[in-house]
């Protein structure tokens, strides 16, 4: 027991100690998310911190989030594109515009534990249904 | 909703705001640039509207949802201001569903999170992306102007309870009324005066029309009616309704038989020629219109013996009946008079009407009743 805690508190130590270098990181990394922006919505909730390393370490986290996302939806969108049968070997072989649509988005989501609905269409124009060559789009 | 979104180049742009700018607004837009920023380093070269949008709120649910936990757990160990412990206890939180190294220890020290690793890693790994805009501060706070205090203007509290640090009252004049008249009186000249100006808005109208009349068969040099003229041809031109209504003599129309009982009522002279052009205008109560009408009947009535009332009584004709509420009461009227058999047909006229209606037959029988009591009262 002794021998564990021993372990532990240097552990605690280092511990802290990688923390600390860690914030003191942050301050060279600038997060996407402007502080002002992180200070506007943290504000909002009730979160209240002198320290601009806190903030920074929010808007990291929020990027790191956001990235996760991101790539999962990009990994949907490659493997929908892969399962697509390619027409002719004369067109493109492979549309290489990788789109971020909400189908892939809210699959992304669902495994965050965000749970996103999209309408697959809304009836608000007369020419909704109709071919889509003579549609304005 | 797929129809392609926007592409994100090297200067992203800024959305415009379609609505009414709010607070909210401003805020949003740029976590969309930065959103839009960050999925571009991802790898995506474009995004559908609506998944930018719905991404962005996403984000800004995260980042909230962070200080909320974080502000609870501060709140738990008695501070008001968090620490770095209370956001990664938060991010923990927010972490469990998709899991982290160590979640299952409950036991280590907040320090060496997994989180904390994780994140670390990823400060390592990635990038720096560097926002697109310069952001100013925000939300800009005014500078509020307060009213200052007794001491600040100089002047003597009013009063020996109100300390001198208080803010100052304001001017007597901003608050007091100028002056009090009495207040009965003014009321009755309130009311008397409310009711002339009622009895005299259809005056009103019929007198400007016919001046509007008149004057249109003269030349008028003035701009203003010139432009009235146009106005009125264009909207003419437009909608038949609004065309210039026809002079006398323009058009052959059949005569109008006045009914005879007008010159008899003295009392409201200046409703009478109102009849006539009742047609026109709904607006005007059509029960204040009638009010000669009833009058004169129910004057008709007590005297009707004269033999010039009954003229009055009999030469009730057909112009009446096309105005809808005016029916009631000539109806129940008539009824009550025993000596008119000419109104019989008339009657059964409107008894099958009535018939149709039993609200009507109730406020007809009503209306009989207090007639009745009139005529009581006659005999009495």
């Amino acid at each position: 027991m002794n021998h564990n805690k021993q372990q532990s508190s240097d552990l605690g130590h280092d511990d802290d100690a990688a923390l600390s270098d860690f914030l003191a990181s942050l301050m060279d990394y600038t997060p996407t998310i402007p502080d002002e922006l992180v200070e506007h919505f943290l504000a909002k909730s009730g979160f209240q911190s002198p320290d601009l390393r806190l903030t920074r370490l929010v808007a990291v986290a929020t990027q790191k989030f956001i990235a996760e996302v991101a790539s999962d939806a990009l990994q949907q969108c490659k493997a929908r594109q892969a399962t697509v049968v390619r027409d002719k070997r004369d067109k493109q072989q492979k549309d290489k515009r990788l789109v971020l649509t909400m189908e892939d988005l809210s699959r992304a989501l669902h495994e965050h534990g965000v749970n996103v609905k999209h309408q697959e269409y809304f009836a608000d124009s007369p020419s909704i249904g109709m071919d889509p060559a003579s549609r304005d789009e | 909703m797929s129809d392609g979104g926007r592409e994100s180049e090297r200067g992203p742009e800024k959305p415009a705001p379609q609505r009414k700018p709010g607070g909210e607004e401003f805020a949003q837009a740029f976590v969309k640039v930065a959103v839009a920023q960050i999925c571009e380093s991802e790898g995506f070269q474009s995004f559908q509207q609506s998944a930018l949008e719905t991404l962005s709120d996403v984000t800004v649910r995260y980042i909230r949802d962070i200080g909320k936990t974080a502000h609870v757990y501060a709140n738990q160990a008695g501070r008001t201001e968090s620490n770095v412990f209370d956001i990664i206890q938060g991010l923990e939180d927010l972490g469990l569903a998709q899991g982290f190294l160590g979640a299952s220890d409950i036991e280590h020290c907040l320090a060496s999170s997994g989180t904390v690793r994780e994140l670390a890693q990823y400060v390592g790994e990635s990038e720096q992306i560097p926002f697109a805009y310069s952001l100013p501060q925000f939300p800009v706070v005014k500078d509020r102007k307060l009213t200052p205090s007794f001491l600040q203007i100089g002047e003597e509290p009013p009063g020996e309870h109100i300390p001198a640090w208080l803010p100052a009252f304001p001017d007597p004049g901003t608050y007091a009324q100028s002056s009090t008249p009495n207040d009965k009186t003014t009321e009755l000249k309130m009311a008397k005066i409310e009711q002339e100006n009622q009895r005299r808005k259809p005056e009103r109208s019929l007198l400007n029309l016919n001046q509007w009349l008149a004057s249109n068969e003269l030349e008028r040099p003035s701009s203003v009616d010139a432009g009235d003229d146009a106005k009125a041809k264009q909207a003419a031109e437009s909608n038949p309704f609004l065309a210039a209504p026809l002079q006398y003599g323009e058009k052959e129309v059949s005569p109008v038989v006045l009914p005879v009982k007008t010159k008899l009522s003295n009392d409201t002279t200046t409703g009478n020629p109102i009849v006539k052009y009742h047609g026109m205008d709904n607006h005007v109560s059509v029960l204040e219109a009638f009010t000669p009408n009833i009058e004169a009947m129910k004057s008709g009535l007590r005297d009707s013996e004269e033999g010039h009332k009954k003229v009055l009584l009999k030469t009730r004709p057909t112009v009446q009946f096309k105005l809808g509420s005016g029916k009631k009461y000539l109806g129940s009227m008539l009824d009550s008079s025993p000596q008119n058999k000419s109104f019989q047909v008339t009657e059964s006229w409107f008894g099958r009407l009535n018939e149709k209606d039993d609200k009507k037959r109730r406020a007809e029988q009503i209306l009989k009743e207090s007639v009745g009591n009139l005529q009581e009262l006659d005999h009495l």
